[in-house]
């Protein structure tokens, strides 16, 4: 059997030219061609076939194969917002200025906020929210919702609307510097019962959220364990402050969350379900266990 | 036995030694998918566990098996002479270091970004330095490939390079090309704002060289395979491959399409226009043109030797294959497991299907169908042919390691067909919670929970194969092991054919088409403004 195939097998394959320039020049054409098919289909024939059906001009269509998105002058044809939620934006020059605080100046400034923030940042009244650990662009973009009422409250927007937007960051860099208030560096040991098999209805909450309502989980954004920019944590923070604030949310009466992630949460919560969330981040050790 | 046995044995078994983990822990991810009680159900420990397991799967695992392996055909092909050791091993100890970067971070849960990082989430800059240290030691692999390459011809001019050297270089070389994307994302995209130096990403522009990593990064994990395929199956099988140039030109073709395609990965991305999205998925078409080559030439190549070992008629040849050789079998099981797996991507690319199967659980059960099953289960056979030539000792033992392939393979196929159903079903991906209380979700419960029974077997599996392993190693030494043979073509090329014996003309295509086809997608977000968003940090607050 194999004395057989131990010899080579002449064939037509041995007797062939071996790949040459004339290949190659037959394979940058081959290449070519094809490649220049894909974009004329891609660039030229499937965008007049959309201009049958969407109406607008080959020019225009062109344009959207390329991802440059014309819309034809219809966005001027859009009422202008009768809302706006905040008129902060999270760009680079932006969160650079909210970073740009000064903790020591901010100590003076805060002198003005121990009254009803408690002289440690630790509010005594539970209404009042505690701002010590708040993170700075938290704290940052509150006073610039306060600064432009976009966060209706009639002490905070006079207060705000009298500082520089540096002096927001130096205040906001000073509340984040102290301790023994709102806890974001929670030690976020692995546990049972987080998901949609736990228990306990408010942790679950806070966990798993709702898949049937489409809630997400408290702590996707506002922690342990995750943190979105200008998201403040609320381990630690005064339980009627938070229960107050889900119930404005709810109400529309806040609305200076950006893309209104909170106005479509609270809106689905019960006042039971508020009551047990703002209990159980007030307490916040029960949550990192 | 083969000189320098070390060096290809070390990066077998640590490549084995990592893969053991990690589908440990694809079981246990599996179980808490489930509708079933899973130990430590906490959403947290699910990311942290995917993220290790795609980290090891994707870049470690088959990194280090592509470079032990490449390490044993290049000192075949050089007789025993293999040069660069000392740079191959500086690569294995910086990939070590990176691997020990990466995973210690992932366990503290401060780096659960899945392997495929998903910006804007943001983890540990450790964890992303350890994936660049891991790339950074693959890459002394690629050198020392081409110093082997270039050294054969040097000694060999005019000759042909033997196809699995050739095939195993245009492996290395894709390799370097690819992760040039993964890496400039990690380096100018996430790791500054992991440091804090920057405080927003371009999702767009990070995605976008990340899709240049990602398709090819497929194929550089099936090279191996196809390698074993066309130089490895048929002298076990006792026969001779069908054609030399066939598999010349398939790898060719792998080094050529596997890149400018990453735009498929795309479709649903807002960054990019249809025009070029259409015109890769174009191109991705091209990919599938190496494989039904291979298709076709690995399955005449066991028809010869079923021919040749007295087999007759229409079919009856595959009877006389010799079933009993690991080789053999797993080339067979793993073609079977390439059709369902291949025409499956079919779907993925192509522009208008994709759309119903994007982000649903269809794409990882394809993943894994091609990965762990049509690529994986050759690894394993390569394992069991170079084990007893890198240990001196006989295979412990054959009738086991068949055992081993046919749990895998039906393993894999109980895994991954009801978790297709699912996903067509329209159960999302990367979800670590499934309300199984609502009805419609409850209807996908009985198919996750069969993919479980799938998921022990396979961990049964591999607990065997390193049984296989370690009896093997335990072995009385053999009387005398010949080295690896690699399979003869019945036509075994004779004179040098410049475009089939060298790659520098194809890296040459290979750059030009990647100018046409990510030039623009690339270069359109310089020219773009105010597309960044802030990073979305995991554990711990950014700029606290």
């Amino acid at each position: 059997m194999n004395e057989e195939i131990s010899q080579p097998i002449a064939s037509r394959e041995s007797r062939k030219p071996g790949f040459g320039n004339t290949w190659g020049l037959a394979v940058v054409c081959v290449l070519s061609a094809f490649v220049v098919i894909a974009f004329g289909v891609g660039f030229l024939i499937l965008p007049a076939t959309h201009q049958q059906r969407d109406q607008m001009s080959m020019h225009d269509n062109i344009q959207h194969a390329l991802g440059h998105h014309v819309h034809d002058g219809m966005s001027t044809k859009n009422p202008a917002a009768t809302s706006i939620p905040t008129y902060v934006v999270w760009d680079e020059a932006t969160i650079h200025e909210a970073l740009s605080g000064d903790p020591q100046r901010g100590e003076f400034i805060a002198m003005n906020c121990t009254a009803c923030h408690g002289e440690t940042g630790v509010a005594k009244q539970k209404w009042i929210p505690t701002l010590a650990g708040v993170n700075r662009i938290v704290l940052y973009k509150q006073l610039a919702d306060f600064r432009s009422e976009t966060r209706l409250s009639a002490p905070m927007s006079a207060i705000a609307q009298a500082l520089t937007p540096q002096q927001a960051a130096d205040v906001a860099s000073y509340f984040a510097s102290l301790t023994g208030g709102v806890e974001t560096q929670a030690i976020h040991a692995p546990a049972s019962g987080r998901t949609l098999r736990g228990t306990d209805p408010t942790l679950r909450l806070i966990y798993a959220g709702d898949p049937k309502r489409g809630l997400a989980g408290c702590a996707t954004c506002h922690g342990p364990g995750a943190y979105r920019m200008g998201v403040p944590g609320l381990s630690g923070q005064n339980a009627d402050y938070i229960e107050q604030q889900l119930h404005n949310f709810a109400q529309g009466s806040r609305r200076n969350d950006m893309n209104m992630p909170m106005r479509t949460v609270a809106g689905m919560l019960n006042a039971a379900e508020m009551h047990g969330l703002a209990q159980d981040f007030s307490a916040g050790q029960s949550l990192v266990k | 036995m083969e000189r320098n046995r070390l060096l290809p044995l070390v990066h077998m078994w640590a490549a084995f030694i990592t893969f053991l983990p990690a589908v440990g822990l694809g079981v246990w991810q599996m179980l808490m998918r489930s509708s079933l009680p899973a130990p430590v159900d906490d959403p947290n420990v699910y990311y942290a566990s995917v993220t290790a397991h795609g980290t090891i799967m994707a870049y470690v695992f088959p990194t280090l098996f592509a470079m032990g392996f490449g390490y044993a055909i290049s000192n075949s092909a050089r007789n025993g002479a293999l040069a660069g050791k000392k740079i191959a091993w500086t690569g294995f100890f910086l990939l070590i270091t990176g691997l020990i970067m990466a995973v210690i971070p992932i366990i503290s849960g401060t780096s659960s970004v899945l392997y495929t990082f998903y910006p804007t989430l943001i983890g540990s800059p450790w964890y992303y330095l350890g994936v660049v240290m891991i790339l950074l030691g693959s890459w002394f692999w690629i050198a020392v490939m081409v110093l082997n390459f270039r050294g054969w011809k040097r000694d060999n001019p005019g000759q042909t390079v033997p196809l699995s050297l050739f095939a195993i270089t245009a492996c290395a070389l894709l390799w370097g090309w690819t992760t040039l994307g993964v890496t400039t994302e990690i380096l100018f995209q996430i790791l500054p704002v992991a440091f804090g130096w920057r405080h927003s990403i371009d999702a767009g522009l990070a995605r976008t060289l990340f899709s240049l990593t990602l398709h090819a990064i497929v194929y550089f994990w099936l090279i191996p395979t196809y390698i074993a395929y066309y130089t490895l199956m048929p002298q076990a099988a006792g026969g001779r491959l069908y054609s030399d140039t066939m598999g010349r030109v398939a790898f060719i073709l792998f080094l050529v399409f596997s890149m400018p395609v990453g735009l498929h990965h795309l479709f649903m991305d807002p960054e990019h226009g249809s025009g070029f999205k259409f015109v890769q998925s174009m191109l991705t078409f091209m990919v599938v043109l190496p494989t039904l080559l291979t298709v076709y030439t690995i399955t005449a190549s066991l028809e010869i030797a079923g021919r040749l070992r007295g087999g007759k008629g229409l079919l009856g040849w595959i009877k006389k294959l010799p079933w009993d050789e690991p080789m053999v079998l797993a080339v067979a099981l793993s073609l079977l497991l390439l059709g369902p797996g291949g025409f499956g991507g079919i779907v993925n690319m192509s522009f208008a299907m994709n759309a119903m199967v994007h982000n649903t659980a269809w794409v990882t059960a394809h993943f894994h169908l091609i990965f762990g099953g049509a690529v994986v289960i050759v690894y394993f056979a390569i394992g069991y042919e170079l084990w007893p030539r890198l240990t001196g000792r006989p295979l412990m033992s054959k009738k086991l390691a068949c055992r081993q392939l046919w749990l895998w393979f039906w393993g894999i196929l109980i895994v991954t067909v009801p978790w297709h159903i699912a996903g067509l079903m329209g159960q999302p991906r990367r979800y670590a919670i499934f309300d199984y209380s609502d009805p419609s979700v409850a209807k996908t419960a009985p198919l996750v929970n069969v993919s479980v029974v799938g998921g022990v077997i396979l961990l049964i599996s591999v607990i065997l194969f390193f049984v296989v392993l370690i009896r093997t190693n335990l072995a009385q030494p053999a009387a005398s092991m010949p080295p690896v043979r690699y399979s003869l073509a019945i036509n075994p090329p004779r004179a040098a054919a410049p475009l089939l014996n060298g790659l520098g003309f194809w890296n040459a295509i290979l750059f030009a088409l990647l100018l046409i086809s990510y030039g623009y997608p690339l270069g359109q977000f310089y020219f773009m403004h105010d597309t960044s968003s802030p990073g979305y940090s995991l554990t711990r607050e950014l700029n606290k």
